[in-house]
């Protein structure tokens, strides 16, 4: 018979396994712990990707810096998130191939969903950035194993309608919405209205818009906002369109009357320039503010590190990746430690993943016992005075995922509709 | 109704790069929208440095005109490029300038990251108008002005000028112009730097009003290929009514039901194909 070069590449593979390196396992365990990264690098959601991988990095070289885990250097493999079927591509190929021990990342709720089943399917630990709107936590991923999912996307808006009636209430009857056209931006709508209504502030929507995500002109979308003349806009914009909406908002004197409120524009801090974003707007940082009055020394060290790299102030994408790599390894130190310092299996680090709690960039950080992140958000009210050319917020109020997102196994509206208000 | 005819200005612009390009060269050329992203990123860089050199702010308008025209010599080049495949079939000549849009999107990245630019509040240097209780960025109107005066300078060199002629000539029958002794790697090296100037230009125009942005030029090809469908594909007159129709109705469809923004656009192009295959411009080939 004939010897076919795949044959012979097998019989290369084998001899070298049995050729002194002794048990595949064992040589896993003496190298470096190879960790997968999935961060989207195009389009719209490049931004919030590339802030995930900077997050990352930092975690990665500072735990290098100090020995590794459990001795063990992290070497990172970046590949890239983008549609959901190139994604779960990568995803096997990190598993399989590259026989990474875990993989971080993905941010679209779309991309997760595909990757919730292969995850199990693969038995390969998946630590989620991001995306984790209610269709995907609720219908099509009940009870995984394998995958450890972000907190929910509403979290954000459940704060920011909490924080309109605290701050707003009796001021406005009429509201618009402006929300990226996809779930994330619906779902955000639809809470909001559904908390304007449990606090029974009476408001009546006056216009809802749905421009397509990452839209670059909304003159067409100002000049209906400025036909319908609502009292309050509530807007989960997160990327440019930010800031090019205040933009020509501002222009046409939008801005000037109207309430805003915009949950999670934080992302793009720096782009809401005080020449256009007034002082007065709910405005939305989700887990990680970077000008905290009394910054832990951890964000603080972060914020210098990333202003000297980047040139840029942190955003909070950053902290989310950083918590995913600081949960691993203290679930690797937590399970090493109950068996007796050998390195654990994937599912004594699951167990131990479970319920793990480790300090943040945003604070202390936790996996529930169902595989969904607690954190702190941070949200308030715009203000000019700082020493940057865009807005901060002043006053700044936290809030924990204990009072902002559903408990485990209850859903989002039922949630809402018990709260005692 | 004015937020709709700003957003056709610089479809327009766009739309017109295509036509020329196309009606000329018979290229379909995808990468008219990378001109455009890149003609946004180039004049912010332009406006900034100019302004850092000390360039008064109402000049605003000046410098990004030139940057866009300035960048527009990236056409050369891309020209030169597509002269393996003029004779080859459309479909390559969709995948070639589709590669271009893919590879122009990393030189962005390359050049300038994945973040946003925008020129901060320089969008209000030109002040606002006030009529009848709407407040109007004059800058808008800037554009539009700009815009339109593009349209019958365009209208004017293809119409009146020599060189014009001779690119209608071209673009009216090929073999014919070549054997009365067209130079015709001129004229093609000529007609798509304009076609790469229109959409440059238009990029650079509408920074200060909105921002650099990666996805800006795909999502406008989108556009700018209903625009030539409702116009007529190779046809100035068709860029111009079918921007202006598209723009304008997104910004009623916004106003009134905006659930079909993107619908009513595409309810027109069916329409069009339906009754008026060739566009309302253009002209049936058999």
């Amino acid at each position: 018979m004939e010897t076919t070069r795949r044959k012979f590449l097998g019989l290369l593979g084998g001899a070298a396994a049995a050729g002194g390196l002794g048990t595949p396992r064992a040589h896993a365990q003496a190298g470096p712990i190879k960790i997968g990264v999935l961060p989207i690098k195009a389009g719209v959601g490049a931004l919030p990707g590339e802030y995930g991988l900077r997050g990352t990095l930092w975690a990665t070289e500072r735990i290098n810096a100090a020995g590794g885990i459990l001795g063990r250097k992290i070497e990172l493999l970046v590949e890239e998130e983008s549609s959901p079927k190139d994604t779960v591509e990568r995803f096997r190929k990190l598993a399989l191939q590259n026989k990474v021990d875990v993989i971080v990342g993905v941010i679209s709720t779309g991309v997760g969903l595909a990757i919730g089943p292969v995850a199990e399917e693969l038995k390969m630990l998946w630590l989620s950035w991001d995306g984790t709107t209610q269709k995907g936590v609720e219908e099509s991923m009940p009870k995984p194993k394998y995958s450890f999912r972000s907190v929910d996307n509403e979290a954000e808006a459940v704060m920011s309608s909490i924080l309109t009636a605290k701050y707003f209430k009796g001021k406005f009857k009429t509201v618009a919405g402006l929300n990226p056209d996809y779930s994330y931006g619906r779902d955000n709508w639809a809470a909001f209205l559904a908390i304007m209504k449990k606090y029974k502030l009476g408001v009546t929507p006056v216009a809802d818009l749905w421009p397509k995500l990452g839209t670059t002109d909304f003159t067409s979308h100002v000049a209906a906002l400025q036909q319908a003349k609502p009292d309050l806009i509530f807007s989960s914009l997160w990327a440019a369109d930010v800031s090019i909406f205040l933009k020509q908002a501002h222009a046409v004197g939008l801005t000037a009357n109207t309430k805003l409120v915009f949950p999670v524009a934080g992302l793009v801090h720096e782009t809401l320039k005080k020449a256009f974003t007034p002082e007065g707007m709910i405005l939305g940082y989700n887990s990680m503010y970077f000008d905290m009055p009394k910054p832990s020394p951890l964000l603080q060290q972060f914020t210098k590190d990333h202003q000297e790299k980047y040139k840029e102030w942190p955003s909070y994408e950053s902290d989310h990746a950083y918590f995913v790599i600081a949960a691993y390894k203290a679930a690797v130190e937590k399970a090493a430690k109950a068996s007796g310092g050998k390195w654990p299996s994937t599912d004594q680090i699951i167990q131990a993943l479970e319920g793990v709690e480790v300090e943040s960039l945003s604070g202390t950080r936790r996996y529930r016992e169902d595989h969904i992140m607690e954190a702190n958000f941070y949200q308030g009210i715009t203000t000019h005075k700082n020493k940057y050319d865009f807005v901060t917020i002043d006053p700044l109020e936290v809030m924990s995922t204990k009072q902002i997102q559903k408990p485990s196994g209850m859903g989002l509206y039922e949630w809402i509709e018990s709260w005692k208000v | 109704m004015l937020g709709g005819v700003f957003h056709a200005a610089t479809l327009f612009l766009v739309a017109a790069g295509l036509q020329l390009v196309f009606g000329v060269q018979r290229i379909v050329n995808l990468a008219c929208g990378s001109f455009y992203a890149l003609g946004a990123y180039f004049g912010f860089s332009v406006v900034t440095w100019a302004l850092k050199g000390g360039m008064p702010q109402p000049l605003l308008l000046v410098a990004l005109i030139l940057g866009g025209l300035l960048l527009a010599a990236i056409g050369l080049v891309v020209e030169r490029l597509l002269r393996f495949i003029y004779d080859r079939d459309e479909s390559f000549q969709m995948l070639l300038t589709f590669a271009l849009v893919l590879i122009f999107e990393d030189v962005i990245r390359f050049f300038w990251g994945t973040a946003p630019y925008q020129l901060g509040n320089l969008y209000l240097v030109y002040g606002r108008l006030q009529v009848g209780g709407l407040t109007i960025p004059v800058y808008n109107l800037l554009v539009i002005a700009a815009a339109a005066g593009i349209a019958v300078l365009m209208g004017w060199f293809l119409a009146r000028t020599r060189a014009g002629r001779i690119v209608r000539a071209t673009a009216e029958n090929r073999a014919m112009s070549e054997a009365l002794g067209v130079d015709m790697r001129r004229v093609y090296a000529r007609v798509f730097t304009i076609g790469t100037a229109l959409g440059t230009v238009g990029g650079a125009l509408v920074v200060p009003a909105t921002a650099a942005m990666h996805e800006m030029g795909i999502d406008l090809i989108v556009e700018a290929f209903a625009v030539v469908v409702i116009g007529g594909l190779g046809s100035m007159r068709g860029a111009f009514v079918g921007a202006l129709t598209v723009g304008v109705l997104k910004a009623v469809a916004i106003a009134t039901y905006p659930e079909i923004e993107m619908l009513a656009i595409y309810v027109i192009v069916i329409a069009v194909l339906v009754l008026r295959p060739a566009g309302l411009f253009g002209r049936a080939t058999a």
